[in-house]
């Protein structure tokens, strides 16, 4: 028995070896000029140099590639236009609602629903004049109409993240670096919500391991620390930064995320957009006995 | 001058791609990082239009943290808009293991890519390091200590 294990680990070791070979063998032979040789190990602890703060993150459309790898879902849907009569008309939650609305363009491109897309350029485009940064956005939000009507997928991808680039930008160069950041939470979290949607609905694993995301999850609650009032005291803030930490804790249960922690990703990310993007349910009225 | 005009040319050139439209080029370094990337659009890589950018001591690394997700496929590219330096570009694992199937350095340029075997936080290295600097036409002096450096970074995934 003791024998076989240490057959293994030689068989194991050496193919290990072999692997590491031929991956090194593949690198010099994909650059046959400017190769490199293979880095050691990072020494985390000492490292001599500097580590940079800024976060950049992901768009929705590099998680969706992926799920489009494995699986072939209906993006169609998972496309829902956000709630016009949204009562939260603040600055930061506008900022967040852009974000998202520019998530929904990347589920409307997916879907190559041009219908969608030309309505959601539309919107960016409201929006953005509710933010006063109409001029910097309605190049991209014209740009984004007429690709969606060439049906030039690729374009439209590149300007939804243009646009939310372009807004960000100019939020920076205003000094508010607080909306910048949550134009992002606002993208983040519409595209996570609709990943769960998707993942629910067809429980692996591997489709699961997309939610994995813990370093986004410590940005953004880093971020929400750094609020300032008003928009830091609103009860809308608070619902979102509790629901981060929620989302936190769901992720941290385990080390595989399980069916059950998909749901509860989901419904708390539905909760989250519910603060700004999706209509509220009514509240339920009290039943009354007759009787 | 060689600066402005190498920029101005790597504007067009994407323009052409129709990878980018000319707002994009207000950084030298990462017009520079994106003249890297232009032959991985040909091949499929959509390149993010947000960035790191800065400016760092010759010769000192720096540490970029990223989110990627196991599936997708990533290169990372980074420039210096300098003459005369290296740039090297190294991808590694939270544990410090290093992750990158292949990279490049050259000119100024640098490149490396990786293939995730996990979805997790990722470690990006980037060292931007003077390697010679002319002194008139041919006499090469030593690169002064301290010099600091621009260095821009990007990437594409498909």
């Amino acid at each position: 028995m003791a024998r076989t294990g240490l057959a293994k680990s030689i068989l194991g070791a050496a193919t290990a070896a072999l692997l590491l070979a031929q991956g090194t063998s593949f690198a010099q032979d994909k650059n046959d000029e400017g190769a490199e040789e293979a880095p050691q190990r990072l020494d985390l602890a000492n490292f001599p140099g500097q580590v940079v703060e800024k976060v950049v993150v992901p768009i929705p459309a590099e998680v969706f590639a992926v799920l489009d790898k494995v699986d072939e879902p209906d993006w169609n849907d998972g496309i829902q236009h956000p709630d016009e009569d949204h009562p939260s008309k603040e600055r930061a939650f506008l900022a967040l609602r852009f974000g998202s609305l520019v998530a929904e363009g990347f589920i409307a491109v997916q879907a190559k629903s041009e219908d969608d897309i030309q309505k959601i350029g539309r919107k960016a485009l409201v929006l953005s004049e509710s933010l006063g940064l109409a001029d910097a956005v309605r190049p991209h939000s014209q740009s984004i109409i007429e690709s969606s009507s060439k049906g030039d997928w690729k374009k439209v991808r590149d300007e939804l993240d243009g646009t939310q680039q372009t807004v960000r930008d100019t939020m920076s160069k205003l000094r508010d670096e607080e909306l910048a950041n949550l134009v992002s939470l606002g993208g983040w979290l519409r595209g996570t919500n609709v990943l769960t949607d998707f993942i629910s609905v067809s429980f692996s694993e591997d489709k699961a391991e997309l939610l994995h995301q813990p370093g986004l999850i410590a940005h953004f609650r880093e971020v929400m620390t750094k609020l300032e009032d008003p928009s830091r005291s609103s009860k809308g803030m608070k619902s979102l930064v509790t629901g981060l930490a929620r989302l936190e804790a769901t992720l941290e249960e385990s080390d595989k995320i399980s069916r059950e922690s998909v749901n509860e990703l989901q419904s708390i990310t539905k909760l989250m957009l519910e603060e700004f993007y999706f209509a509220k349910p009514e509240p339920k009225e009290k039943e009354t006995s007759t009787e | 001058m060689v600066l402005r005009i190498s920029a101005v040319a790597t504007a067009v050139v994407l323009g052409l791609a129709g990878v980018r439209n000319v707002q994009a080029f207000l950084n030298e370094a990462i017009s520079f990082a994106l003249e890297a990337a232009t032959p991985y659009v040909e091949e499929g890589f959509e390149v993010r239009e947000d960035n790191w950018s800065g400016e760092v001591e010759s010769g000192k690394p720096l540490l970029v943290k990223h989110q990627l997700f196991r599936g997708n496929e990533y290169w990372f590219w980074a420039a210096c808009s300098y003459p005369d330096t290296e740039v090297k570009v190294d991808i590694f694992d939270l544990m410090g293991m290093p992750v990158s199937l292949e990279t490049f350095s050259k000119d100024g340029k640098a490149g490396a890519r990786v293939l995730p075997q996990s979805t997790d936080t990722y470690l990006i290295r980037v060292t931007v390091s003077r390697v010679k600097k002319k002194k008139g036409n041919s006499e090469e002096a030593a690169p002064e200590e301290g010099e600091q450096l621009d260095w821009g970074l990007t990437y594409g995934y498909r």
